[in-house]
């Protein structure tokens, strides 16, 4: 490998990105407008936490009510509470068991299952357990003793409510790291239609050389800029390290697709048809993040889901290596895939 | 050291059906330029390909500066510099910005950019961006991107087509100092008169095939015809044009009867042009 002539060319492709001014300006304007919707969405989360629960007729009429920040709402089945709750629409279920008026006159003590979704803290667990208490105490005047039994559902990582624009960060390093990708295959595809490819392909350089030159401005490109995002916006702060290799991985997986979008464009607009087309698919999986519970299995199947949901789970839940290396390797043969694709169709062009 | 810097022995390339290069031989001296003229599709250009490992050849073998153009593609790429006919500079980049990235993937040490751009006749220029120069001055940008590191061959692909005189005069002197400084010159083109002038031995392509390879002196001996062109009054007044075959037994005879019978206005010898050979050789012009 001529690395010299590698950090040449690397260093060339740097200079003719922000000569193109529309990707300069999207570069520093999507950074910006990010990290303007980032600050603008609320720091903090809805203080009424809505609440589902199953119980038998006689508790039905706890259907609407509201108690220290909690709103109830009543399922007629305990499955369809599970679901309810794993799907992320209420931070927790209460199922009542069926014989609960029987069993507390018998003086028994029975058991009330919470479900709770993985990201809801102790101080609401609590919370709603004392709630359930008082209710005991409400309706037999005196006070009831229950059993709770407790189930988590989804993902194991306990912490904190996480704010929307915390949940929308993975989203955002993503987006930017798309909008790199588009500049990258914008510059491929200039150097296609304007045959300095080929000086370059006659050159000692091999093609090899010639394409890694061309991954390292696309992952320096984008990577830089979704580290730059995440720092600023404190997406480092909790597994830093998961992030950024994330990020990495991610930036050459997507450095893949540019090397196939250039293979099939012939133009900056082209380059712009063939990318938004990408990032709508590439984007499928953010509604796993934003919305828990949404995340379908087929979701897997988009190589843009391992990027994101390891950062989202670093960042947001401290999550550590051997919560997110199977996704790591997920992304890195996701990467080698496309990439390898990318580069053996590129290279037909190249011809 | 070999006396040859190009051997092609069976050379050929076929697109489908199409023969594009049909199994030619040639050499190419160490010093010396070679014109390779013939119409657009003729296979120059696949030629080409194949010499500087752009294409592997799908028969025969050839040989740059010893090297295999199959198995030796980087050795040769080091060491030859290539002026394609379509320009392909960086545009967004300076004249000077385009050298300099050229001089560092070619690992040429000390390289004067200023000393080239005014060999060129480019100097002053070197900071102005490519997109704002004229067809001439891209051209001449990349001959010199081509001979920066001082290449042992250097392959020209229509180096003047369409450019003004000055620009055309200014890249023929180049390609003349190359050959002074030892460089092989392999020149296609379609421009007869250009060929004539700066080649030591013309090959005329056609449908794939070498046709004819020699001096352009020889070619013009062995196929060509000296002519008389000559302009008299005749008794109307008007001027009139005749001419007459050198060369031949009739000649003498033909040139005192021409002098003897009428009022002789102008005399001018005309030579056979390459462009007359191809044309006598393939029955075809070089334009078609």
């Amino acid at each position: 490998m001529n690395y010299r002539a590698i950090f040449s060319l690397t260093s060339k492709d740097f200079f003719l990105y922000f000569q193109n001014r529309l990707f300069a300006v999207v570069t520093v304007v999507g950074l910006l407008a990010y990290l303007a919707v980032y600050f603008l969405l609320p720091a903090g989360v809805d203080q009424t936490l809505e609440i589902g629960f199953h119980a038998p007729a006689q508790l039905s009429s706890l259907e609407g009510a509201r108690e220290e920040g909690l709103e109830f709402r009543s399922f007629d089945s305990e499955e369809n509470l599970r679901k309810a709750v794993e799907e992320g629409d209420y931070v927790a279920g209460i199922a009542f068991p069926e014989d609960l008026a029987s069993s507390v006159a018998a003086g028994e003590r029975p058991t009330i299952t919470l479900y709770f979704p993985p990201d809801v803290p102790d101080s609401t667990k609590s919370a709603l357990k004392s709630t359930v208490q008082n209710w005991g105490y409400a309706a037999t005047g005196k006070s009831v003793t229950v059993e709770f039994s407790e189930e988590t559902l989804g993902r194991e990582l306990v912490t904190g409510p996480i704010p929307a624009r915390d949940r929308l960060r993975p989203l955002f390093a993503v987006f930017l790291i798309m909008t790199e990708t588009m500049g990258l295959a914008s510059l491929i595809t200039e150097e296609i239609e304007t045959k300095t490819l080929k000086a370059l392909l006659v050159s000692p350089l091999n093609t090899a050389e010639i394409f890694l030159a061309k991954a390292i401005t696309g992952v320096g490109l984008a990577s830089i800029q979704a580290v730059f995002f995440m720092a600023l916006v404190g997406g480092l702060s909790r597994s830093p390290m998961i992030v950024l290799v994330s990020l990495i991985l991610g930036s050459a997986m997507l450095t893949g697709i540019s090397f196939l979008i250039a293979s099939v464009s012939s133009d900056t607009v082209s380059v712009m048809a063939w990318g938004i087309l990408a990032l709508i698919v590439m984007m499928i999986p953010a509604g796993g993040v934003l919305f828990p519970g949404a995340s379908a299995n087929w979701m897997r199947f988009i190589p843009s889901y391992y990027l994101m949901d390891s950062v989202h789970i670093a960042a947001n839940f401290g999550a550590g290596w051997s919560d997110v290396w199977t996704h790591l390797i997920a992304l890195t043969l996701s990467g080698l895939i496309i990439g390898g694709a990318g580069v053996k169709v590129l290279e037909r062009r190249f011809r | 050291m070999n006396e040859y810097s190009i051997v092609a022995r069976d050379l050929a390339y076929n697109y489908g059906d199409l023969m594009a290069v049909d199994h030619i031989d040639f050499e190419v001296g160490r010093g010396e330029i070679l014109g390779f003229l013939g119409p657009n599709g003729a296979g120059k250009t696949t030629t080409v390909k194949m010499l500087t490992g752009q294409m592997k050849p799908k028969d025969g073998e050839a040989k740059v500066l010893g090297f295999s153009v199959v198995d030796n593609v980087r050795e040769i790429q080091g060491k030859i510099g290539i002026c394609f006919e379509e320009t392909n500079l960086y545009e967004g980049m300076s004249a000077r910005e385009n050298l300099n990235l050229f001089a560092r993937l070619f690992e040429v040490r000390n390289f004067d950019p200023d000393h080239l751009l005014d060999r060129v006749g480019l100097s002053g220029r070197g900071d102005d961006k490519v997109q704002n120069y004229s067809k001439g001055m891209k051209q001449r940008l990349m001959v010199a991107r081509s001979i920066l590191h001082r290449p042992e061959i250097l392959f020209l692909d229509e180096p003047t087509d369409g450019l003004d005189p000055g620009s055309a005069e200014s890249i023929r002197d180049v390609i003349l100092e190359e050959r002074e400084r030892g460089a092989s010159v392999f020149l296609t083109t379609h421009n007869m008169a250009e060929a004539d002038k700066l080649s030591d031995r013309v090959a005329f392509l056609n449908q794939g095939r070498i046709v004819a390879l020699d001096t352009p002196h020889s070619l013009k001996q062995e196929y060509g015809s000296r002519t008389l062109k000559v302009e008299i009054v005749n008794e109307e007044g008007e001027l009139e044009e005749r001419e007459i075959t050198l060369d031949t037994e009739e000649t003498p005879e033909n040139v005192r009867r021409l002098f003897a019978e009428h009022n002789v206005s102008t005399v001018h010898s005309k030579e056979a042009t390459l462009e007359d050979i191809f044309i006598d050789i393939t029955g075809r012009g070089l334009t078609e």
